[in-house]
């Protein structure tokens, strides 16, 4: 039981001894993405040849730090000298890693990057792994701060995230865990915390940007009682996983952030909402709490201070909308989840008509370390009206796909040719989208934009919840504003006329554009289809639907009259207005396309020219892949 | 102040005061200003679906679109009905709908109002037969007047349909009507046939009552039922049909008032 900030401590102390044993130690990165390419069997492997020899090293689960595009990652540490993380660990390296984590040395086949000292953010201290000197080969490998996709990044929100067993309390207790929730509780009024939230100046993470204290203590100040503090986990975004990456390798930041905001709001039980479809982070949270409540950190007379506080995991059933406030709050009083007006916020109205706050995984996540270093040093970091750092989830043509956690205000070029690493196959950079599927697409000419919350939406996107999507010269603009607006018409709850038949209709009409069968003026009536949705919709879903289509149109209309004016896809992509064709010229009569095609329209004699038939042709492209001469072109 | 007393504000140029909780619709119907609705019926709580009664709100430079069927308005409110913004946002809908629902006479009408005379997107073509506009006043007469619950929304986006549980036959509804009576745009439909009422859209028949007096088929069986038991009728007043209602009730005061007893 942990009943007093002292017993806590001792907790502490005894957590960090064991974390910092001097045992050699594996994690393997088992995160969603870790999982996805394999990190199951390598765990498995692992353990295996471990086992074999009978040794003396740990090997554990941890979350992702973010380098995806190097999964599965496998993390030693190699007692008396570093941490070592390897990249793109298969279950036949397992021998070699474990004997060289056992002789103390490097498997340089897969070595990533190094780390000296494991680092305590909560407290600002670092904790060098050994006093030795380092053997030649541990020295070889490069520092984070070497490698370019951690060079320029600051995990604060990823601050455990790859570097904790996520299931064990005690590793997260060790980090430096509940401090911050021991001290607000014990040595702070509720109202001190608020303020030190509105100093901080921490904008809300999920989407809208809104300050956090401000958000606080309107709740505080709300009439009526109960009080519930709600974290979003409806994370729904295509290609977005913050949150989902926060739950499952860090799933005790999430607690620790709504004690501490329940406290300073006068909740006794909150409410985690996730996607049903992030079943590892379900079973994180899960298990978080059950760990939290055993030990008391959850329940009554928290730390002493006489806060009663319990929270409850509701699953969402994979509706977008639900990561709508009053969608989700109508989802958990079990209705169906379908947004209401917010003339009256929710904070004064929301959940069963009472006052609710409801905040996202990165928010709660960010309140612990607001507490524990202090608003001033976290209002330190960022620009003048974004604080703070911002997990983004990158991905699309770059060669660097994964999670970054950068302070606000870094350049979007940094963000995709340094950190990112630039795009791949030697293409041209097109756009970034970003905001998920609401925000917008900015192209080339503004990759100096700093990444904040003004910036992005002086462009005409937004932060949204930090999905970044990049793009290549390959990527047809108008397709792309028409796979958003697929998502969204889809997603519509169907509530609200503009929203529900507003988004159809444009997809109709991009859909046309796409197909060869724009028409004069659709532009123009794209535009005046929009203005009426942006206004007439009932919530953010409807009222910012229409943003991939406006700033595709603003930055790349050329593009959209190359489709409706001359029937031309610039981009090469749009299949109604594409043909493929054989070069004669440099055609070898190889015969490989032919082979290849799946409609059999290819035809020829080999070692002579080959062409298609266009009538029989479905443009699928084999014929363009399986060409060794660049004789089939897109025209 | 939101709360308590009377919250002024200016409408249309007119300063007017909100009761404690009103809409700018509700203030707007008392003075005579026209705002246009389809989702809203003062028999049912509001719902701020089908954005025709949209406003705008101005505040010093900056302004607002708002749902007047649920904006209760702030002090010192500027209000206007008809700006273009207004007027465009109503054309929108109404084009909208009416490329939905190419059929409804009564969306005609109000897109005249607002200019709209064809729909410029591809829908399915006039011959669509949607009918329903989604508004929800017949899922919320059903639930909040007769509390029934027999139908609701099913699915999302532009696959929302208002159904019964399973698009099946429905347990719950009484086949009162009510549904059929509020519909904006003739959506939906009944037909009394052979000694039953057949609700078209919710596949449901119920069996009609024929009034005791007169012989006539007046009301079906559930509906019957749920009157005498809500109101707690004796069954000589629950089976009578309206018409022949007045020569029975009086028979009967008069048998009570010989008896000397109490006619519920």
């Amino acid at each position: 039981m942990i009943e007093t900030p002292a017993q806590l401590a001792e907790l502490r102390a005894s957590a960090r001894k064991i974390l910092l044993n001097g045992r050699p130690k594996a994690l393997v990165g088992m995160a969603t993405c870790g999982l996805a390419t394999g990190a199951l069997r390598v765990h498995e492997a692992l353990l295996a040849a471990s086992e074999r020899r009978d040794s003396s090293l740990l090997v554990c689960e941890t979350g992702c730090n973010g380098a995806c595009f190097l999964e599965p990652l496998v993390d030693v540490v190699l007692p008396g000298q570093a941490r070592i993380t390897y990249a793109n660990v298969t279950p036949e390296d397992a021998e070699e890693l474990v004997a060289s984590a056992l002789e103390g040395t490097v498997y340089a086949k897969r070595a990533l990057a190094r780390s000296n000292a494991e680092f305590f953010l909560i407290e600002d201290f670092s904790s060098p792994y050994g006093n030795a000197d380092l053997a030649p080969e541990v020295e070889k490998v490069p520092l984070y701060s070497q490698v370019p996709f951690f060079r320029d990044q600051m995990h604060l929100a990823m601050r455990n995230c790859g570097l904790i067993d996520p299931a064990s309390l005690d590793e997260y207790i060790a980090k430096g865990g509940y401090a911050a929730a021991s001290k607000a509780l014990t040595e702070m009024a509720p109202e001190e915390i608020i303020a030190a939230i509105k100093r901080s100046g921490l904008r809300g993470r999920g989407g809208g940007g809104f300050p956090t204290g401000r958000k606080w203590e309107t709740c505080r100040k709300a009439h009526g009682e109960p009080r519930y503090v709600i974290c979003n986990a409806d994370e729904g975004d295509p290609g977005a996983y913050m949150d989902r990456a926060i739950i499952e390798g860090d799933p005790h930041s999430i607690i620790e952030g709504m004690i501490i905001g329940s406290y300073a709001i006068g909740a006794r039980q909150g409410f985690v909402y996730v996607r049903q479809e992030y079943p590892l982070a379900v079973k994180r949270i899960r298990k978080a709490l059950a760990q939290a409540e055993e030990c008391g950190l959850l329940g009554r007379n928290i730390f002493g201070s006489g806060h009663d506080f319990t929270i409850r995991v509701n699953r969402g059933a994979g509706a977008f909308v639900c990561g709508e406030s009053t969608a989700l709050m109508a989802s958990l009083e079990g209705r169906v989840g379908e947004p209401r007006a917010k003339y009256i916020h929710t904070v004064e109205s929301g959940l069963w008509g009472k006052p609710s706050c409801l905040n996202n995984v990165e928010t709660w996540n960010n309140v612990p370390v607001i507490i524990a270093r202090g608003a001033d040093w976290f209002a330190g970091i960022g620009t003048e009206g974004s604080k703070g750092t911002k997990v983004f989830s990158l991905v699309g043509k770059v060669n660097r796909v994964g999670l970054i956690e950068v302070p606000m205000g870094v350049s979007l070029r940094k963000v995709v040719e340094e950190i990112g690493g630039g795009i791949p196959d030697g293409r041209q950079f097109k756009a970034i989208q970003t905001g998920g599927p609401s925000g917008g697409c900015i192209p080339a000419q503004y990759l100096d934009t700093p990444v904040d919350f003004e910036s992005l939406t002086a462009l005409g996107s937004m932060m949204g919840s930090g999905g970044m999507i990049v793009m290549d010269d390959r990527t047809c603009m108008v397709d792309v504003a028409r796979y958003f607006l697929g998502f969204l018409k889809e997603e519509s709850c169907g509530k609200c006329v503009p929203c529900r038949e507003g988004t159809a209709r444009m997809l109709d009409i991009l859909t046309d554009i796409c197909e060869g069968r724009g028409r004069t003026g659709d532009i123009e009536l794209l535009h005046d289809l929009a203005e009426g949705i942006t206004d007439g919709s009932l919530c953010a879903l409807g009222t910012s639907a229409p943003n991939p289509v406006l700033t595709t149109l603003k930055y790349f209309e050329s593009e959209y009259r190359a489709h409706v004016e001359e029937h031309r896809c610039p981009a090469k992509v749009c299949r109604a207005l594409i043909r493929y064709r054989i070069d004669p010229e440099k055609c070898t009569g190889c015969s490989l396309c032919a082979a290849g095609c799946p409609k059999k329209v290819i035809a020829g004699e080999r070692k002579k020219t080959y062409t298609i038939d266009q009538s029989g042709c479905i443009k699928c492209g084999l014929c363009l892949d399986a060409c060794r001469f660049d004789a089939v072109v897109v025209e | 102040m939101k709360e308590g007393g009377n919250v002024p504000f200016t409408l249309d140029g007119k300063a007017v005061e909100a009761g404690p909780g009103e809409t700018v619709l509700s203030v707007a119907k008392r003075i005579g200003v026209h705002i246009p609705t389809l989702c809203h019926h003062d028999a049912v709580s509001p719902y701020g679906a089908c954005r025709l009664c949209v406003v705008e709100v101005f505040w010093g430079k900056r302004s607002k679109i708002v749902t007047s069927c649920i904006y209760t308005p702030y002090e010192n409110d500027i209000v206007k009905t008809g700006t273009d913004r207004v007027r465009h946002t109503r054309r929108i809908v109404l084009e909208l709908l009416l490329a939905r629902c190419p059929q409804v006479e009564a969306l005609h009408e109000l897109g005249r109002e607002y200019g709209v005379e064809t729909p410029r997107f591809r829908a399915d073509g006039p011959e669509r037969e949607e009918r329903c506009i989604l508004c929800g006043l017949c899922i919320r007469v059903c639930g909040e007047v007769v509390g029934q619950h027999a139908i609701g929304y099913a699915n999302r986006g532009p696959a929302r349909v208002v159904t019964t549980p399973f698009a099946d036959r429905s347990e719950e509804c009484i086949g009162c009507g009510a549904c059929v009576f509020v519909c904006p745009t003739g959506a939906i439909h009944y037909e009394d046939v052979d000694g039953a009422r057949l609700m078209k859209e919710w596949k449901t028949e119920l069996p009609l009552v024929r009034c005791g007096t007169c012989g006539e088929a007046f009301a079906t069986e559930r509906q019957v039922e749920k009157v005498r038991s809500l109101l707690n009728l004796p069954d000589e007043i629950a089976a009578t049909c309206p018409r022949c209602r007045g020569t029975t009730h009086r028979l009967l005061m008069e048998k009570t008032l010989v008896s000397g007893g109490s006619i519920f």
